[in-house]
């Protein structure tokens, strides 16, 4: 029961958990990603604005395997309204999880969606990831954020945001992360820490 | 009557060259797109990066405070509408409405 109203809890408050996995036609991003369970370092690029190619790199502090995928990123649906935006992405990807020497096949894949406006932004996205002997997870994040003042484009801009962490497979499953987005121009930085956790860093550019 | 058509003449070809400019200010277009899904940076960049990749726009000035994107086209050059929809449509986002400052001037 405890974990229905987590699940319902994370779906309501959903917000944006990453920058936008897929750019405009012939843009590059570079996603560097932070966190207590994982390290990655994600390069994709854009040949339409609705999907995008890359390499993902992470490391999974769990269980001290690297893992190296072709990703695919793909936007499923685009609702542009006046002052607002929400998006529907599938991200996947395949490739080989690695620990001394031990090679196993790996794959994810999971939804993403996000509304947002100039204020205030919400989204949710999960994760399932199978790489055979190595690691198995089932993961959840959402986020809800609050713009304390708004910018124009171009002008430093200031997100307030919470990031909840669902992991159905893990002793210590539910956590949530206060954090602060600065977000100017093509680069976009995060930085938050947990009490139970530890800290957060993600860094995106995009050219 | 010879003075009458002088003058007459005389204030013609005067007046010439301010026809020329009024017809050549008809003719460039500061193109104002109101746009669904402007948001943020990104969004505002990826129109920017659509549009420069044409070698007959002069300047991009994204509002998001607006939703609006003003096209500086360069002198002479055109770009109709069908166009900038698929520009826009390209970048991600959708055309609400397109106002070019002739149409403001006649």
């Amino acid at each position: 029961m405890r974990q229905i109203i987590v699940m319902v809890l994370i779906l309501l408050f959903a917000l944006p958990v990453q920058a936008r996995p897929v750019s405009y036609p012939g843009g590059w991003t570079v996603m560097l990603m932070n966190d207590v369970d994982i390290n990655s370092l994600h390069i994709h690029y854009s040949p339409t604005a609705t999907y995008s190619v890359g390499v993902r790199h992470e490391y999974l502090r769990g269980s001290k395997a690297n893992v190296d995928t072709a990703a695919v990123n793909y936007l499923i649906k685009r609702w542009n309204m006046p002052a607002a935006q929400a998006n529907l992405y599938i991200k996947s990807g395949a490739g080989i999880a690695y620990d001394d020497g031990e090679y196993d096949p790996a794959a994810y894949t999971g939804f993403a969606a996000d509304w947002e406006n100039r204020r205030f932004f919400t989204g949710y996205e999960n994760r399932f990831f199978w790489a055979d002997q190595t690691e198995k997870f089932i993961k959840h994040k959402a986020r809800v954020g609050v713009a304390p003042y708004v910018g124009d484009y171009g002008d430093l801009h200031t997100w307030l945001m919470l990031q909840a962490d669902y992991d159905a497979g893990a002793d210590d499953n539910f956590s949530v992360t206060p954090l602060v987005r600065f977000f100017k121009g093509p680069a976009l930085l995060e930085a938050g820490y947990n009490l139970d956790d530890g800290a957060l860093f993600n860094f995106v550019y995009r050219f | 009557m010879r003075l009458f058509l002088l003058t007459f003449a005389t204030l013609g070809f005067l007046t010439l060259p301010a026809q020329a400019d009024h017809a050549a200010a008809a003719q460039v277009h500061d193109i104002t797109v109101k746009v669904n899904g402007l948001v943020c940076d990104f969004c505002a960049r990826a129109v920017e990066k659509v549009f420069g990749e044409r070698a007959d726009v002069e300047g991009i000035d994204v509002d998001l405070d607006t939703h609006s994107v003003t096209i500086d086209m360069k002198e002479g050059a055109d770009i109709t509408d069908e166009e900038i929809t698929k520009l826009i449509t390209d970048s991600g986002y959708n055309v609400v409405e397109i106002t070019r400052a002739a149409d403001k001037t006649e």
